[in-house]
């Protein structure tokens, strides 16, 4: 049973590490994290095998990995850490449920000059980014002619894209923060909901980003009002007929970007190995992020989203009272298409 | 404390005496399996019991009020009553003709026909569901594009309830395709050879002989495709949201889908269900119950023939033949098709020059493929061979038995049909977390989670076989001196085979399906196939995904094969 280190002593070895830099760093950590041998990792991030690939290659540390949805990673950290069985060092999930285990008190604080480095919507308490979601306006190039492309979220309320646009019945995240973003531009919650309720009734709703992407580039649907930037981006680079980009112009926004990140458990039986591993990612690990067309957490020259308008995801109302923006994107997708 | 007295020994000599009544195989063997199935059934109902009515604050009503509050929930329960019928009307249909011939004729290639059946079974739904979407979509389905000259765009719409209920009827076929085989393969056609004697034509025989004679099958099958559709989400969330169609099972998306998930709310659906189920079981008991009526596998010896269809063989092969290009062949073609193109695209001249072999090439360069598939295949094996076994005795139970109380051995077997796979994992990490035996994080928590989600299906497939055979077999061995045991091992059994290998093989293919309880319990090392193909859906390769469905097919479909020739090899001999 993966029960060994005691959590004093993860955490004696964290606050050793924060204190280092450089070469110093990364020399006490491999020398330490090979004593230990191994690494558990729980991921939703179904990028991250190559970047365990290359961490294997890099170091004599064998890796183990428990992939799942966001939400069973959370549950199994939950179920686990409330039983005192240490199945995992690491954790790489969403923004969401990251805050959750923050909040519960699970995770260790991370240091060092690469954090410093990262997005400053990234450096969150307890835990830190190594990539952002994007949400973006997509469509498929056949269906939408060059120069015909939506340029606001605004436009999708009109009739003329009844039927040809899709939402994905399970974004609250993106949902929470385009509301707040029309409340603070000055419109009331009667004409946010309005707004939305208009663009439901143009809408067909579909279920996960993965089959809606498809179905954009298959042509079913024309416009996405919320794809991934990486679903576009991988389809579009497979040659299918799908963009974000307007022939000529700039993309729909604000763009909402949400981090993904990692965190260290503090009760880790291989803290040091967990260590290395998060040093490693937002290193080499960034770049082989980006080939998968994920956008990093630390701004490269190439950056997809610079020059754009971007807002952030309410986290911490979202934790707070995360059934109220479930209840209210679960009616507004329900009941917006009573409208006529 | 006094010191020993008579008394006392006498009362001790009375206890061993008890005991060693007590001690025989029959009951140690009905003592091991009643418990082994309420233990499986309770560990997961008290979970959910418990998480329903009681919170922080002690009991509750509240998850009822969240779940059934909804003012659109009579519309919701309205569209689920419709898609759960219509599918399970549906089903019963195609799965009741198609076992039919496959048993009762001479329609020409068996084998191949029946792993034809199965064949949407083995397709994972969400694959089912999109290869649909990409025939019959009104925008851009190939079958509309087909017809658009004759009878103009978007003729066939998938995204209706009709659509839901043509997908989810023909990809649950195969469970009563199966029930029915069994049935089929257990009637004594004397029956019916004597009503035809008797000058009553054919479609009146199958009408008032050979229908009524499976009856038992026939409730079996109609309630657990009920329940399944309506605890269906793949179909009505690709298919339904799409125009706003809402079914019952939404909200149970709903409710969980935050954190901490509405684990109340969930449970207070499943209860609805639970209490609708279990009026279900009661009925199918009821109905098998009265007496000898279904008993056709008796004392008397007879061979099943198959009857000769004449001049209608080559019409009825034309039908099948028909029926599996629409269901099966269409729906693989567009996988099959799918896996070989970098995205899905309609058919054109590009599209075929584009194909490649990448995405297999791709799927074999997953470095947990090949352990992924030993796990499933490993587990499939286990826990159809294990739940057969134990709903074989505990179909014994319920049906032969005169245990008081036995109807509960029943009830308690079919509670993990209605118990959603998140709960069911939850429940059990929960449990053995903390229990002292090192099941946690071993594929043996996945075996126990296999076992009690399919033990369901296997009651209801033992019960059913159960119901047509005669007691007097059975009697007739003990009074020629043979043991319970003996009886139920060389006279049991082998009458009970077609039903234990249909759902066998039920268990086996729909064992490689299983996630939401999976996704949640297995540990690295551990992996099974059903994690690389969400892994696969979460990460946007689709078309990769493809290529897993035409593998899986694959494989499972010469399982199935193998299965099928050695199950024609024991239990009742066909001419």
């Amino acid at each position: 049973m993966p029960t060994g280190t005691s959590s004093g002593k993860a955490q004696e070895v964290y606050d050793r590490i924060n204190g280092l830099t450089g070469d110093e760093r990364t020399k006490t950590l491999v020398d330490l994290a090979k004593q230990e041998g191994t690494l558990s990792i729980y991921t939703s991030n179904t990028d991250l095998d190559k970047v365990i690939d290359g961490f294997e290659k890099t170091y004599p540390i064998k890796v183990e990995v428990y992939r799942g949805n966001s939400e069973s990673v959370l549950q199994r950290v939950v179920q686990e850490q409330q039983a005192n069985y240490n199945g995992n060092d690491l954790v790489e999930t969403n923004a969401g449920e990251l805050n959750v285990m923050a909040d519960q008190n699970m995770l260790y604080p991370y240091e060092g000059a690469l954090r410093a480095a990262v997005r400053k919507e990234g450096q969150a308490d307890g835990w830190t980014a190594t990539r952002f979601n994007v949400f973006v306006v997509g469509w498929n190039t056949t269906k939408v002619k060059p120069g015909e492309e939506p340029k606001s979220f605004e436009e999708l309320a009109d009739p003329k894209w009844k039927g040809r646009v899709s939402l994905e019945v399970g974004d609250v995240d993106w949902f929470a923060a385009m509301y707040k973003y029309y409340l603070d531009q000055g419109k009331t919650d009667a004409e946010v909901r309005d707004l939305f309720n208009r663009v439901v009734a143009n809408a067909k709703i579909a279920k996960g980003h993965t089959a809606q992407g498809e179905l954009l580039s298959a042509g079913q649907f024309a416009v996405t009002a919320s794809s991934y930037s990486h679903t576009i981006d991988k389809a579009a680079d497979q040659g299918a007929p799908v963009s974000w980009h307007p022939a000529s112009g700039t993309p729909v926004q604000p763009i909402v970007i949400r981090p993904n990140g990692v965190a260290l458990m503090k009760t880790a039986p291989h803290p040091a190995a967990a260590m290395l591993f998060v040093d490693y990612e937002l290193s080499e690990g960034q770049k082989i992020l980006h080939e998968s067309f994920r956008v990093g957490s630390i701004p490269t020259a190439d950056d997809p989203v610079a020059g754009l308008t971007t807002i952030s995801v309410p986290e911490k109302e979202m934790l707070d009272n995360p059934k109220k923006w479930d209840a209210l994107y679960e009616e507004i997708v329900q009941s917006g298409r009573e409208v006529k | 404390m006094t010191t020993a007295s008579p008394a006392v020994s006498a009362r001790r000599g009375a206890t061993l005496g008890w005991l060693r009544r007590l001690g025989t195989p029959k009951v140690i063997i009905i003592v091991v399996v009643a418990g082994l199935i309420g233990y499986l059934a309770l560990v997961p109902l008290y979970y959910l019991i418990w998480g329903t009515f009681f919170d922080a604050d002690g009991f509750t009503l509240g998850g009822f009020a969240r779940a059934y509050g909804d003012p659109r929930v009579g519309d919701m329960i309205g569209n689920s009553l419709w898609f759960a019928v219509g599918s399970a009307v549906l089903s019963l249909v195609v799965g009741t003709a198609l076992a039919y011939l496959n048993v009762r004729t001479d329609v020409p290639f068996k084998g191949l026909f029946f792993a034809a059946s199965i064949i949407p079974l083995i397709i994972p739904g969400i694959l089912y569901t999109i290869a649909w979407i990409f025939l019959a979509s009104p925008d851009i389905g190939l079958l509309n594009k087909a017809i658009e000259p004759i009878l103009g765009p978007g003729f066939f719409d998938i995204f209706t309830v009709w659509g839901m209920v043509w997908v989810e009827g023909l990809h649950l076929s195969p469970i009563v395709f199966l029930l029915m085989v069994a049935a089929f393969r257990s009637m004594d056609p004397s029956l019916e050879e004597s009503a035809l004697m008797s000058g009553a034509s054919r479609w009146q025989v199958f009408r008032r002989v050979t229908m009524p004679l499976t009856r038992p099958a026939i409730v079996a099958a109609v309630l657990v495709m009920v329940v399944r559709s309506l605890e269906s989400f793949e179909v009505p969330a690709l298919l339904g949201l799409q125009n706003g169609i809402y079914v019952f099972t939404s909200r149970i998306y709903f409710v969980l889908r935050s954190y901490p998930p509405d684990l109340a709310a969930a449970g207070a659906l499943a209860v609805g269900l639970l209490v609708l189920a279990l009026i279900g079981v009661t009925i199918s008991n009821l109905v098998g119950r009265s007496g000898k009526t279904y008993q056709t596998v008796t004392g008397k010896g007879f061979r099943p023939r198959p009857m000769e269809l004449g001049k209608w063989r080559p019409v009825m092969g034309g039908v099948i033949v028909l029926y599996f290009f629409l269901t099966v062949v269409g729906p693989l073609f567009v996988l099959l098709y799918t896996s070989l193109l970098k995205f899905y695209q309609a058919p054109s001249a590009e599209a075929f020059a584009s194909m490649s072999l990448d995405n297999y090439r791709q799927l074999f360069d997953i470095s947990d493929a090949m352990t992924a598939l030993k796990n499933s295949l490993a587990l499939g094996l286990g826990s159809a061979t294990l739940v057969m076994i134990l709903m074989a005795v505990g179909a014994w139970i319920v049906v032969r038995s005169r245990i008081p109380g036995r109807q509960l051995v029943d009830h308690f077997s079919f509670v993990p049909l209605v118990i959603p796979g998140l709960v069911l994992g939850l429940a059990l990490s929960f449990v053995y977390l903390r229990s002292p035996v090192p099941i946690y994080g071993t594929i043996f928590i996945l075996l126990i989670a296999y076992c009690t989600r399919y033990m369901p299906y296997g009651m209801r497939y033992a019960v059913t076989s159960m119901h047509q055979i005669s007691a007097e077999l059975e009697e007739s061995a003990q009074v020629s001196g043979a043991s319970w045991w003996q009886t139920f091992r060389r006279v049991l059994l082998p009458l009970l085979s077609p039903g234990l290998l249909a759902g066998w093989i039920y268990i086996l293919v729909v064992s490689f399906r299983e996630l939401s309880s999976s996704i949640l319990l297995y540990s690295p090392g551990n992996e099974v196939l059903s994690i690389l193909i969400f892994e696969q859906y979460e990460n946007g390769q689709f078309t990769v995904l493809a290529a897993l469905g035409v593998v899986m097919v694959l494989t499972l479909a010469v399982l199935v094969i193998i299965a099928y020739k050695l199950g024609a090899k024991v239990g009742l001999r066909q001419d």
